[in-house]
């Protein structure tokens, strides 16, 4: 009966018009247009009764024509046309009740233009994060687009291509386009409709559609790798069907029932009448865990020896039936199940459950990629996924750091005992002691291949022995694709969940995470969370401070990378800096600074007297004025070079401002601003985050400042310009007010050569993965001079610097005078 | 006795001032008199390449996202 209804609704679309009568479903409720209604339906009744029930491979075979011609041929172009040109979309008529539908669809790209203000933009934006990538989503109108990977997600999802067709349809203000409908057909008719399961350790071939598996059985080389099956019963084509697995009992620890809590959602939209019904419609697509649908009830498998995997799995992909893997951990009995569970005080968010019955929407687990925002609680998240599975898991992530943050997470959220515990990093290496356990470590640590200590390779060797239920990928966006296959390699788990906040990266690597890990499962967006207070609410702004006459003259005579430090060190920017920073401490705010410039961060923290962290910071005074900077209402600001980005965790920080970056890394603006999403004081009335970046005008960083917002842009966010900082000149002791102090500072920096314009390599994402945890000392520095130079005998008689405050941290020594005077003299 | 040039005053920011003087230092045809920070003296024919190679210099720091595709889909 499903087969039949199926085809019956591609050969509707195979056969539509491009009428008005081509985009009606016989569920559409929410046309007040009755004798609009009715002609379609007649229409589709015939085309079933047309079909041959018999023919159960038609829908199949339907060819995918893939040049249409999209211009009916009554259509008569206006006087206006010619301006569009090829943009011109005039023939894709308007539905009647184009009013009520929030969407667009260019017919060309993919593109859907949704209304975000419309009634149904709720829903429609739950549909469209399944089945199309967000593009930009700010407060009005948002971009999405329809694209293979995101079509293979939402099968992969459990969505059926004409759910999918028709969902847009409902939607749509114009007729979807054929050549989208075909796009889709062609991209979802091979995808995900073969699974690969794991069902008692055993491996099974598996789909709703007995003909693909037909398919695949006839195929050489995967009919040959065929196990028969021994006690099952097997039909006559030597297939095995059951019935399909179903969310069923499955609860996903924390949340709250699932009819219960979708009753409240529905309360809480439903406020409208219409609103109610719009759900109705939408709950059969949206909602895949009330998939009612009886027909889908009966799934066909075939068994395949588990050395074999691979070569099926390859082979699929070569014939364009690639396979979906799912892991069905509830019946698996051969790994020992781990005693973990959510500590009942645990409370998770909407959202995130929301992006878990995506990961687990039939009851088993799948992989895949969850993007949420910095500060939204990716871990929990993880953790939650953990819970569900409950098997052996294993998490890895970027440094040692966010190793001990996810083990005491872990240990802070859920049951788990510290002895099943384990960490496995260059200083620690330990085994979990129970059958079942959880294993923290780094990617570099995984993937590392030569010069390992023998304690490592011990690990190695345990970590690879054993089978996993689970493995969490953390910041999934920074690993390099070789390096994912090695780890994807050494380590068998049976599902892999990716987690991220930016799935974005400078090169094009991010395709090969879709195959890698899996599709994308859920994409929050960052506006919605933001109003509901999940995180911070930002003000982002950018302060164009311009260049000073003499700065600016020589930055146009210098090379590249002398010319970075110039507009980094401009002194316009210095007093930006002072100004804001005085102003919100003033306020209270906590002010975290940061640049990626090591000498520039120097430079400022010195003038400005304030405390700083960079790579060469040693661990322990790190630690201290990071406390400082929480616990002590002395210490509001402190400047943080590149290894701020991203594993230092700070709630207390509610002002952020940066002086130089990471050039046109979107990413790195994303996970800057990341550092005040969880800001602690979020909820309270009317409270704001503020984001600075400052940028010298006129000069290469404005170029690079605006490709970087592009990525927050695009979530939504807002950068005002502020062009001039009001009160800045009245400020008492402004940095560089002089002409004289700002002339010897151009001197200062023209002098320093361009070593010091690289950027710090420090724990950037981009290189950092792959280093190893060797940990970098300062080379020797060879810098050319005169003899006399180097003996003190040039005219240089005094220099005047200012202190570090980072020393006045420190406990006074007992060291004698001597001493200190070497060490210092050593710095 | 004194002599009398045409000339054209230009109203600028410092940095475009700076820009300015950067491209009147290759011929030095350009530039008549510098008045101070904010005020050039130049030549009147030379206003329409002074426009025009300031567009070209500016344009390099503005970050446009279509061309940008462009180049990607040109690949």
């Amino acid at each position: 009966m499903l087969r039949s209804k199926r085809d019956a609704s591609k050969r509707r679309f195979d056969d539509v018009n491009l009428d008005s009568d081509s985009f009606s479903d016989s569920n559409d409720s929410y046309s007040d247009d009755e004798t609009y209604e009715k002609v379609p339906q007649t229409r589709l009744k015939i085309k079933m009764k047309e079909q041959d029930p018999g023919d159960a491979t038609s829908g199949l075979d339907t060819k995918v024509h893939s040049t249409y011609s999209e211009i009916p041929d009554d259509y008569v172009p206006d006087s206006v046309s010619n301006i569009f040109g090829k943009h011109d979309f005039s023939y894709l008529k308007l539905k009647p009740d184009h009013a009520a539908r929030p969407l667009w669809i260019n017919p060309e790209d993919g593109r859907i233009i949704l209304e975000s203000f419309s009634p149904l933009a709720e829903q429609a934006q739950d549909f469209l994060v399944t089945i199309a990538e967000p593009i930009s989503r700010p407060s009005h109108i948002h971009e999405y687009r329809i694209t293979t990977y995101s079509l293979y997600a939402a099968v992969s999802v459990g969505l059926e291509t004409s759910d999918i067709i028709s969902v847009l349809n409902r939607l749509s203000k114009v007729p979807v386009p054929k050549s989208i409908i075909n796009f889709i057909h062609s991209c979802t008719k091979s995808y995900g409709k073969v699974k690969l399961v794991l069902k008692h350790n055993r491996y099974f071939v598996e789909s709703s559609q007995a003909d693909v598996l037909q398919m695949l059985l006839k195929d050489p080389v995967i009919g040959a790798l065929r196990l028969e099956a021994s006690e099952q019963s097997t039909t006559g084509s030597g297939l095995v069907t059951e019935s399909a697995p179903k969310m069923g009992d499955l609860k996903i620890p924390g949340t709250e029932k699932p009819k219960e809590e979708e009753g409240k959602d529905g309360e809480r939209d439903g406020e409208k009448k219409a609103d109610e019904d719009a759900e109705d419609i939408f709950s059969h697509v949206v909602g895949i865990e009330n998939d009612d649908d009886d027909d889908l009830d009966a799934v066909h498998s075939f068994e395949i020896a588990p050395d074999s995997v691979e070569t099926v799995k390859k082979r699929c992909q070569e014939i364009d039936y690639p396979v979906l893997e799912e892991y069905d951990f509830r019946n698996d009995h051969g790994n020992p199940d781990l005693d973990i569970d959510l500590k009942s005080s645990t409370q998770i968010r909407p959202y995130q459950e929301k992006s878990l019955s995506k990961m687990f929407g039939n009851g088993r687990a799948r992989s895949g990629i969850i993007v949420l925002p910095c500060g939204a609680g990716k871990t929990l998240v993880g953790i939650t996924a953990a819970c569900t599975i409950r098997k052996s898991v294993i998490v890895l992530c970027t440094s040692s750091v966010s190793v001990m943050q996810w083990r005491q997470q872990f240990l802070q959220w859920c049951t788990i005992q510290p002895e099943n515990v384990a960490v496995f990093t260059s200083e620690s290496k330990e085994k979990f002691s129970g059958d079942a356990g959880l294993v923290v470590s780094t990617y570099s640590m995984v993937a590392n291949t030569r010069n390992r200590s023998h304690d490592s390779q011990k690990m190695m060797d345990f970590l690879q022995s054993r089978e996993w239920g689970f493995i969490i990928l953390d910041e999934v966006h920074v690993v390099p694709a070789a390096m994912f296959r090695k780890v994807v390699t050494n380590i068998a788990a049976h599902a892999k969940l990716g987690l991220t906040a930016t799935l974005v990266r400078e090169d094009d690597k991010i395709d090969d995470l879709n195959f890698l890990i899996g599709p994308k499962l859920y994409e929050a967006n960052w506006m919605d969370l933001a109003q509901k207070g999940h995180i911070a609410n930002v003000q982002c702004a950018e302060v164009w401070c311009p260049m000073t006459s003499e700065f600016y003259q020589e930055y146009l005579k210098e090379n590249a990378r002398k010319r970075m430090l110039l507009y980094i060190m401009n002194p316009s920017k210095f007093q930006a800096a002072q100004f804001l920073i005085n102003y919100h401490e003033k306020r209270g705010d906590k002010i975290i600074v940061f640049s990626d410039n090591v000498h520039a961060l120097k430079a400022y923290a010195l003038k400005l007297g304030k405390f700083f962290i960079f790579g060469g910071t040693p661990q322990q005074e790190r630690m201290k004025i990071l406390k400082n900077f929480q616990y002590n209402d002395q210490v509001n600001t402190i400047f943080l070079s590149k290894v701020g980005d991203t594993s230092i965790d700070l709630p207390e920080a509610t002002c952020l401002i940066q002086i130089s970056s990471h050039y046109g890394s979107r990413r790195q603006e994303a996970q800057r601003l990341g550092r005040i999403l969880r800001a602690k004081r979020r909820n309270d009335e009317g409270f704001n985050a503020f984001f600075y970046s400052l940028v010298s005008k006129d000069t290469q960083e404005m170029y690079y400042s605006t490709k970087r917002q592009a990525f927050l842009v695009d979530q939504g966010y807002a950068f005002k310009v502020i062009t001039h900082l009001h009160g800045m000149e009245n400020l008492p002791d402004l940095a560089y007010a002089s002409a004289r102090e700002r002339r010897e500072l151009l001197q200062e920096v023209l002098l320093q050569n361009e070593d010091a314009a690289t950027l710090e390599e420090g724990d950037n994402a981009d290189s950092f993965v792959g280093r190893g945890s060797s940990n970098k000392r300062g080379s020797a520095k060879r810098t050319t001079g005169s003899l006399a130079s180097l003996a003190g005998g040039e005219d240089m008689a005094y220099i005047e610097t200012n202190k570090n405050r980072n020393k006045d941290l420190r406990k006074p020594s007992k060291q004698s005078a001597f001493v200190k005077k070497l060490y210092s003299g050593k710095r | 006795m004194p002599k009398a040039t045409r000339g054209v005053l230009i109203e600028c920011d410092p940095s475009i001032k700076a820009l300015i003087v950067n491209i009147d230092s290759s011929q030095h045809n350009i530039i008549l008199d510098e008045l101070d920070d904010t005020h050039l003296m130049i030549h009147p024919s030379m206003v329409e390449v002074v426009k025009q190679k300031l567009n070209k210099m500016l344009a390099e720091n503005t970050y446009n996202p279509n061309e940008e595709a462009a180049k990607a889909t040109g690949k």
